[in-house]
């Protein structure tokens, strides 16, 4: 044990800032997003998406009284300007800002020598990637 | 009793100086359900009236904040809370629920993972090591829930109730004994692979008033054990972050304070992959998820900063009760699902 209190490394402090405010930022978007999804335009109606949650319909029947099949991607994409979209653009934002947290965070530990941790950051960076993609095998 | 109230008031405006983006936050959802509930251009379907959907979202968001101070001051993942209880008491579809049970179970663990960074509690090369197995465990957890979803149908979420109700007996049992957790686990070998990776570093620990040294073990059996933990959570649609910190505490042989941390940002780190088949499948309905993700965003903020000094011992018991009971209701659907037989008295 020793008395010194170390300064965290430069590589941990990038990646829980970028988190930090990336959930920030998307938690912002989201309340922004649900807030005109009561108010005005929506890809689906509120109504329609709250009911069928409600009662009790699975995934497949939500989304064929919507678009008439899965959505298989990112669906909100294309609908920024509806509220409903806007509120999942939100929730996928907190979500995704540990990708660049931990690209960012990879560089830093490879340009510092660290090459292990500058790698396994790098692979636990891609394999999320995989999931935001969707290249992960659906059947 | 004066001086309390003024020490609560002193720790409140301290908060709300030292983390004015909470505040900025709690204002703008206030005024965003504030004017949802007064301007709604919603319209009634014969199961919601207009009110009743606005009451939703705003309950959903006032739960959501409790689950994330009562699992923040409990020391397991939100997500252990919502979905057994969801998947027992309600009806909704299993994965929608598992989806918005990962987002539960992560975005207490994601804007945690700043102030972990900072203060240290988070060993970085621990999260990256165990970062690797267990997001590919959770995404294969995750596209496996979709495949079992597709191909079992009822029977399927029947099973996936059964062996969640059993699973909660075990989280159940862990928060009981303690899980024999202790705060400075002294390694008596350490092995090569451990000392090869650096799974050592030190921390602040206030409670001693000195820098604390740690050197983890097992690193190769935690890997294995991560890949097993990061498949339950993607799978079932809850972090594990119970099971998390006793892996890193018991096997791993971090001090309590470091398993709980580096716990945190794993949990958000594996769901953060997780959520990702749920989200582009399509079972995350993103009007019902946004109030359960900003309410863990608050709770989770305010659990950390305010809360600290409640009995985390009473906290627990009452966890120990919810889950007790959700895994009684998980195993009775889920036996009367895989099997197709009815239990009427339960």
């Amino acid at each position: 044990m020793k008395g010194e209190r170390p300064k965290p490394p430069l590589a941990a402090l990038v990646y829980g800032e970028i988190v930090y405010w990336g959930v920030l930022l998307g938690s912002v978007i989201a309340i922004i997003g649900s807030t005109l999804a009561f108010l005005g335009d929506n890809f689906v109606p509120v109504s329609y998406w709250l009911s069928s949650v409600w009662k009790g319909e699975s995934v497949a029947q939500i989304w064929e009284g919507t678009t008439g099949s899965l959505p298989m991607g990112h669906w909100y994409l294309p609908h920024l300007t509806t509220g409903d979209a806007l509120t999942a653009l939100g929730l996928s934002l907190g979500v995704f800002a540990v990708v660049p947290a931990l690209f960012l965070s990879s560089a830093i530990l490879l340009k510092e020598g660290e090459k292990l941790y500058g790698t396994l950051a790098l692979v636990g960076g891609l394999v999320v990637l995989m999931g935001v993609l969707g290249l992960a095998p659906m059947p | 009793m004066q001086k309390t109230k003024r020490m609560r008031k002193g720790r409140l405006w301290s908060l709300v100086t030292s983390v004015p983006e909470l505040t900025i936050l709690i204002i703008l959802i206030a005024g965003g359900y504030l004017i949802m509930g007064v301007f709604s251009r919603v319209e009634g379907t014969e199961v919601l009236s207009p009110s009743a959907m606005w009451l939703i979202i705003v309950g959903c968001f006032l739960i959501s904040t409790a689950v994330a101070v009562l699992a923040v001051i409990g020391g397991i993942g939100g997500g252990v809370i919502f979905t057994p209880i969801m998947l027992g008491f309600t009806h909704m579809d299993s994965l929608v629920i598992r989806a918005t049970g990962l987002v539960v179970a992560m975005f207490s663990g994601l804007i945690s993972s700043g102030p972990f960074m900072r203060s240290q509690l988070a060993n970085l090369k621990v999260v990256f090591y165990c970062g690797v197995p267990i997001t590919i465990g959770a995404l294969v957890g995750s596209v496996s829930a979709i495949y079992l979803h597709e191909a079992l149908g009822a029977v399927g979420d029947g099973i996936v109730r059964l062996s969640l109700g059993i699973l909660m007996l075990v989280v159940a049992y862990f928060l009981f004994t303690g899980g024999g957790k202790t705060e400075y686990p002294v390694p008596k070998r350490i092995d090569a692979l451990s000392v090869k990776l650096r799974l050592n570093g030190s921390y602040w620990e206030a409670s001693l008033g000195k820098m604390v040294d740690y050197q983890m073990i097992r690193a190769l059996w935690g890997g294995i054990l991560f890949i097993l933990l990061g498949f339950m959570g993607g799978f079932f649609g809850l972090g594990g972050g119970a099971f998390l910190t006793a892996t890193l505490n018991l096997i791993m042989a971090a001090p309590i304070k470091i398993a709980a941390a580096c716990s945190g940002v794993l949990l958000a780190i594996s769901n953060a992959t997780a959520i990702w088949t749920y989200i582009t499948y399509g079972a995350l309905i993103a009007i019902f998820a946004a109030p359960w993700m900003l309410g863990q965003v608050v709770g989770g903020i305010l659990g950390a900063h305010l809360l600290i000094r409640i009995r985390a011992g009473f906290v627990r018991k009452v966890l120990i009760l919810i889950l007790l009971a959700s895994s009684v209701k998980l195993i009775v659907r889920g036996v009367e699902g895989t099997f197709g037989i009815h239990i009427p008295i339960l």
